[in-house]
């Protein structure tokens, strides 16, 4: 722990000892990102705390941090108490503290009884005890699901049934604190009321329970306390009963627009681009229906697992479509896969820059001319030098230095990277560009340029369709905003009738 | 001028050259000297044009396989069929041109060249459609090709030994003009392909294309990438360099039979590996397998040369390669840092 990190901090009260949790100034940093600053709050022994804010608030940040998954990198943390530091979940969980995660955190090709003890495998002389550790992850599952076998390999259960096991987990090593990190995003409504029951009975064991969602419904009916984090800073906590899904609504967003940008004028809208009509996915979207123009920047909103990215990933091929058809320029599209949307002027932004985006253990040249190799060459020789020189006008462009052209992409700022990726999209002049989360990780400069940069792509007369998990940048950025709940499209609205409020309404299902 | 110089220095084959040159001069100052029995000059018993050539030459058909080798391990697969696409493309080749006839020199030659490539590219695109359309890990593809391809060699041969014609041994073993029993031609062939696989491998599309997919399967995909094609084709190089080595094997040796190879895929992968090839994928060179090679068996000649005990050259060989990626990778560690302290 970094003792050097400590702002003046009062000795732990009395009364300390009725709180299950506290945290004190703690703050959390990723490159590029404060995901928490100076959060100080406190956990009642024996509540539901409900931890609520938009995408990227630092809700779940907060949780991995009591549950031992990430250190703080400043502040203190007390459990029942007493000052804690944990280096690992194992630390945490010997405090009493588990975790349900978001992603489920298991070895798919053990049996639940060896993923339960697989801290403490029983054993006599080196061979594992099989009954024992069988009787033992019974006992752990008595209470939460005496039914599930404990022989059957995790890889075959349900989402639900996993999540049960988790929570057995936790429960069954002596935990006292349990966070569930957005249990419910994987669920059915069925599964979801199981959850609901159990939770009710942790608490009236007196099991103190933190709930991370952004999911009103499930905060007013579970949790007794509700705080909200805004932009990795504490914003209020307050009991459920002295406010209402408005105020929370409102807290959560709380941001003035005007710190964002304004960007291009929307009237030089042209001609339609692309349309896509009834597009289906079973499981993941369906029934899509939408049409892009020239110029024109839509936005797609949506919850974490509302099918936004998969719908992006459909028109550039890379999700099968089991009905439902592309249209580019009125003529309809087979997109197989990325190559046949390159060839029909699509390019994508991905979600998952490092995975996605970029080769990692390419130079940021190499990168860039990736998609469009043909370009600079004939009967597959490349010319360096044309690459190098195009290259190196996108580079000037976006405010890249150029001199990063030759160095391996891994050791460029999450700015620098995404700007990479743009330059790659740039090169390739598409005529509708996909853009999934296209500021997430970046610091605030680079981020107003890739909203200038958008912009201007737009005047230009490029078709653009924005995924954002911040409301205030889909508002800015976008003339219209398609709102997609659980794989369907629940709303379109234009930039005139959209309000974050609205759309939180949208996403979230409320009425 | 100076930026030329940094490229050089800390370019990855620098130190392998480092090795081989520190190498050679032991073994040079080591090795002792006999009178010639003609002349009567002293002569070094390993710093001769003989002794280098010949280890040149046993060097040259692994280097070849290995620059094929290679261009898999960049991409994240393996080739273990090299040594059985070897034999095979040997004695159809030599069971061919029995069949044929006799015909003019340079028309045998031709016949064999063709054969012996051609059946080393169909090996090399059949593991190529396996790996691809089986969705099976290229490990198993090629070990269970390696024992098939054998297999049909030793079927197709009887198990005996077919004789090439000799008009393809005088191709390989051409003096060029040096004379004295010296054989240049598996080493030239050694040279030339190098190059052509470090062209193809840093100049042109597929080579690119290449380096993308073992450092990224999905980031390619995202770009576009024909991902099957490119799998497919560096298994049809692989197959291409074993059958042109094989071309050159049997030529060299005036036969060849279904046992031939047996075992070379290890020191093909070895020479890759330390060349510089990542098995992880994403990275590698053509210059780095032929050193690789070059190292390998003159490790295995230092042990002749300096009278050792032969019984132990294969633990002298695994241990130089344990050795040899282990610097490796303490290097690319260094730079990294280094370039990771530059950048910010």
């Amino acid at each position: 722990m970094e003792h050097t990190a400590h702002r003046e901090a009062p000795e732990p009260r009395d009364d300390m000892t009725e709180s299950a949790v506290r945290f004190e100034g703690i703050s959390k940093f990723f490159p590029g990102v404060q995901a928490l600053s100076d959060v100080t709050l406190e956990v009642a022994s024996g509540s539901c705390h409900a931890l609520c804010g938009e995408n990227g608030a630092g809700k779940s940040t907060l949780g991995k941090i009591l549950s031992g998954i990430y250190m703080p990198d400043g502040g203190r943390l007390f459990v029942h108490g007493r000052e804690v530091h944990f280096d690992s979940p194992r630390d945490a969980l010997a405090a009493g503290v588990g975790m349900v995660h978001q992603e489920l955190a298991f070895c798919d090709n053990l049996s639940v009884a060896e993923n339960l003890c697989l801290g403490a495998l029983p054993s006599r002389r080196g061979l594992v005890v099989r009954d024992e550790m069988e009787r033992r992850a019974r006992t752990m599952l008595a209470e939460i699901d005496p039914a599930l076998d404990v022989r059957r390999r995790v890889g075959e259960l349900t989402i639900a049934q996993q999540q049960l096991v988790q929570i057995a987990a936790a429960v069954g090593s002596g935990a006292r604190i349990i966070v569930f990190d957005e249990p419910t995003s994987s669920l059915s409504h069925h599964e979801a009321e199981r959850l609901f029951e159990l939770i009710g009975r942790l608490k009236q064991r007196g099991v103190t329970c933190i709930y991370v969602s952004h999911r009103m419904p499930e905060v007013f009916s579970l949790c007794d306390t509700v705080t909200v984090l805004r932009d990795g800073r504490h914003v209020d906590t307050r009991p459920t009963a002295q406010i209402t899904e408005a105020d929370i609504v409102r807290m959560m967003i709380g941001r003035p627009l005007a710190e964002y940008f304004p960007t291009h004028d929307s009237s030089a809208r042209g001609e339609e681009v692309l349309r896509a009509e009834r597009l289906t996915s079973a499981g993941r979207f369906e029934d899509v229906s939408f049409a892009l123009r020239a110029g024109e920047v839509v936005g797609l909103a949506g919850l974490q697992g509302a099918g936004r990215s998969e719908v992006a990933g459909a028109l550039f091929g890379l999700e099968h479509l089991e009905s439902g058809s592309i249209y580019v320029r009125g003529v309809r599209a087979r997109i197989d896969d990325a190559g046949d949307a390159i060839r029909y002027g699509i390019g994508l932004v991905p979600e998952d820059r490092k995975r996605q985006g970029l080769v990692l253990s390419e130079t940021a040249l190499h990168n860039t001319s990736l998609p469009t190799l043909r370009r600079f060459s004939r009967l597959s020789w490349i010319f360096r030098a044309e690459e190098r020189r195009a290259t190196t006008v996108l580079f000037d462009r976006l405010r890249v230095r150029t001199s990063s052209l030759d160095a391996p992409v891994a050791g460029l700022s999450g700015g620098n990277q995404q700007k990479v990726v743009l330059a790659k999209w740039l090169a390739a002049r598409p005529s509708v560009l996909i853009l999934d989360e296209p500021t997430r990780g970046v610091d605030v400069g680079a981020k107003a340029e890739i909203h200038a940069l958008i912009g201007e792509l737009a005047k230009n007369g490029t078709a653009i369709l924005v995924i954002s998990s911040e409301l205030p940048e889909l508002l800015t950025l976008s003339d219209g905003i398609l709102v997609l709940r659980e794989g369907r499209l629940v709303g379109e609205l234009s930039r005139a009738e959209a309000s974050q409020e609205g759309l939180l309404r949208l996403m979230a299902g409320l009425t | 001028m100076r930026a030329f110089a940094r490229r050089i220095v800390s370019s990855q084959e620098t130190g392998l050259v480092l090795v081989l040159v520190l190498l050679t001069i032991t073994l040079a100052a080591l090795a002792g000297s006999h009178p010639d029995r003609e002349t009567g000059a002293t002569i070094n018993n390993f710093w001769n044009s003989h002794t280098l050539i010949q280890t040149a030459t046993d060097a040259s058909f692994f280097a070849i396989m290995a620059i094929g080798a290679t261009v898999v391990i960049i991409s994240g697969g393996i080739d273990l069929s090299v040594g059985s696409i070897y034999a095979l493309a040997g004695v159809t080749m030599a069971l061919v041109l029995r069949s044929l006839g006799p015909m003019s020199d340079a028309s045998t030659t031709l016949a064999g060249l063709a054969v012996a490539v051609g059946v080393g590219l169909l090996c090399g695109l059949l593991n190529g459609v396996l790996v691809v359309g089986l969705r099976v890990h290229p490990f198993i593809v090629t070990l269970g090709t390696m024992w098939m391809l054998r297999g049909v060699a030793f079927v197709a041969t009887k198990a005996e030994s077919i004789l090439v014609p000799s008009a393809l041994t005088a191709v390989t073993k051409a003096p060029l003009g040096l004379g004295g029993g010296l054989y240049p031609v598996p080493m030239i062939s050694m040279v030339v392909l190098t190059v052509i696989g470090a062209v193809y491998l840093s100049r042109t599309v597929m080579g690119r294309h290449i380096f993308a997919f073992g450092g990224s399967i999905e980031a390619s995909r995202f770009s576009g990438l024909a991902l099957n094609r490119i799998q497919i084709g560096v298994y049809a190089v692989s197959g291409l360099t074993a059958g042109f080595a094989a071309f050159l094997g049997a030529s060299f040796y005036g036969s060849s039979s279904s046992g031939d190879a047996q075992g070379y895929e290890l020191y093909v992968i070895a020479s890759a590996v330390v060349g510089g090839a990542s098995l992880i994928g994403g990275k590698g060179s053509a210059l780095g397998a032929t050193l690789g090679a070059l190292l390998i068996v003159l490790i295995r000649q230092s042990i002749r040369t300096l009278h050792l005990d032969q019984n132990y050259e294969w633990i002298v060989i695994g241990c130089a390669i344990i050795v040899a990626v282990v610097i490796d990778q303490w290097s690319t560690r260094l730079t990294a840092r280094r370039l990771s302290r530059a950048t910010t």
